[in-house]
């Protein structure tokens, strides 16, 4: 434990705090019935820590050994992560059961075509291929908690406060690890003691908000919206469409006559 | 890594982290759904003030203007024309957006969505904004396309009253099923 720089030391212990006394407010709260993936989440972070202390103590900090097992409890912490977003993305939308499906279906998509476009270009080396892998797996938790949250502003659904910083903090923790990867994978060698604090300040940061977000228990639970059938959608749907490409269509013409005078 | 990769990524990770934050304005505030929503009602129109925007865009009333009021009033009167015109756009732009807030309203409390149907709306949604938006600028131009934005008006206004039919019929439809069920608890 020694050979860890004083800094490095200060980041890693006020992190464990805020982590320690974020999980026992959500305990307390109890807030883990509502977000039980989330405080999963936070409770990872506290086993890699201890796992790290261990490792570090046992092996040293430059150790292969240690560097193995710091990357092996992060897949596990960023796993963690992911079922955290879903959740998030889940609590905000999964009531609309339609656009839910709608919303899976395309981030799905755009969520794959991120992490496998990241892992084909981004690869350098195998040395380097854990962050590669790191970064491509938050590339997809960014898009999967910013088309979401798109979604629900482009259908004018409510987002609880609790619901929503949780998601801005994880949305903000994947876009921040993200570039911090990318400048690391850029600029090894000169970025290599930087890396570590960026990361560390981004989660402290993050865990802040969090802080400040569940101070207090939410009034009440959002009420289940009460769906229409389906046959609602089937009948009104189509016809908005057809109007509003008839009014396309009107536009068009009418640009069309404009383009053509002298 | 290649350079382009590493920018694109750059500014992508950058876009993203600017969208989970447009994305989250105000996202407490919006209502939730239910069925008596107030985005269904209330469809606002601009078919009560047409009889006056119609008199006042109409040729002949500007000729007549033209001959009786000397030659100061024509450039009056097309500067209020297009302020008129203007206005009218702005009018058939808010019947449009109520539209397709219904129609969101009505997708999100469905529980089957058509991704093409949604795909279509949002591209024909795109593609009137800017249209509007290219004529607007026209109109700031000195243009005035009176019979198409009649038409345009019209094809609005008839999007509108559709809608609301529509609706009736099938809030209707939502209280006799009610009532039906009421019944059979009943007995």
């Amino acid at each position: 434990m020694l050979e860890l720089p004083t800094l490095t030391l200060a980041t890693w212990g006020l992190a464990t705090a805020l982590t320690l006394f974020l999980l026992l407010r959500t305990v307390l709260l109890r807030l883990y019935r509502t977000y039980p993936h989330f405080t999963l989440y936070l409770g990872a972070n506290l086993l890699q820590t201890m796992i790290g202390i261990y490792s570090y103590q046992s092996y040293g900090f430059r150790s292969v050994y240690g560097y193995r097992t710091a990357w092996a409890t992060q897949a596990f912490v960023v796993i963690a992560r992911g079922l955290a977003t879903a959740e998030i993305c889940y609590r905000i939308l999964g009531k609309f059961r339609g656009v839910w499906a709608l919303a899976v279906r395309l981030l799905v998509t755009c969520g794959g075509i991120v992490l496998i476009s990241t892992l084909y270009f981004g690869i350098r080396s195998y040395k380097l291929a854990v962050i590669t892998l790191d970064m491509s797996l938050e590339a997809f938790i960014a898009t999967w908690i910013v088309g979401l949250l798109l979604f629900a502003r482009y259908y004018g659904v409510a987002v609880e406060r609790e619901a929503g910083m949780i998601g801005l903090g994880l949305g903000l923790l994947s876009c921040c690890k993200l570039l911090n990867d990318l400048v690391f994978e850029r600029h090894v060698q000169a970025y290599l003691s930087s890396w570590n604090y960026v990361s560390s300040a981004a989660f402290i940061g993050i865990l802040l908000l969090w802080t400040w977000a569940l101070r207090r228990p939410t009034a009440e639970a959002a009420r289940e919206p009460h769906l229409n059938s389906a046959q609602v959608y089937q009948l009104l749907i189509p016809q908005v469409n057809e109007k509003l490409s008839a009014l396309n269509q009107q536009l068009s013409q009418f640009w069309r006559a404009e383009s053509s005078k002298p | 890594m290649n350079a382009v990769f590493y920018f694109v990524a750059v500014a992508v990770g950058l876009a993203l982290a600017g969208l989970l934050f447009w994305a989250l304005r105000g996202a407490a505030q919006r209502k939730s759904f239910d069925h008596n929503s107030g985005g269904v009602d209330n469809v606002p129109s601009p078919v009560n003030n047409m009889a006056q925007i119609r008199q006042s865009m109409d040729p002949a009333d500007f000729e007549f203007a033209k001959a009786k009021g000397g030659p100061g009033l024509p450039g009056r009167l097309r500067h209020e024309r297009r302020r008129v015109t203007l206005l009218y756009l702005a009018a058939i732009r808010k019947d449009f957006e109520h539209s397709l807030r219904v129609a969101r309203i009505v997708a999100v409390l469905s529980p089957e969505v058509s991704s093409s149907q949604e795909y279509e709306r949002i591209r024909l949604a795109m593609i009137f904004r800017w249209r509007l938006q290219m004529i607007k600028i026209r109109l700031l131009l000195g243009l005035i396309p009176q019979p198409q934005l009649t038409a345009l008006w019209q094809m609005a206004a008839s999007m509108a009253m559709q809608m609301e039919e529509t609706m009736a019929k099938l809030g209707e439809r939502a209280a006799l099923a009610a009532e039906l069920a009421l019944q059979s608890e009943k007995r």
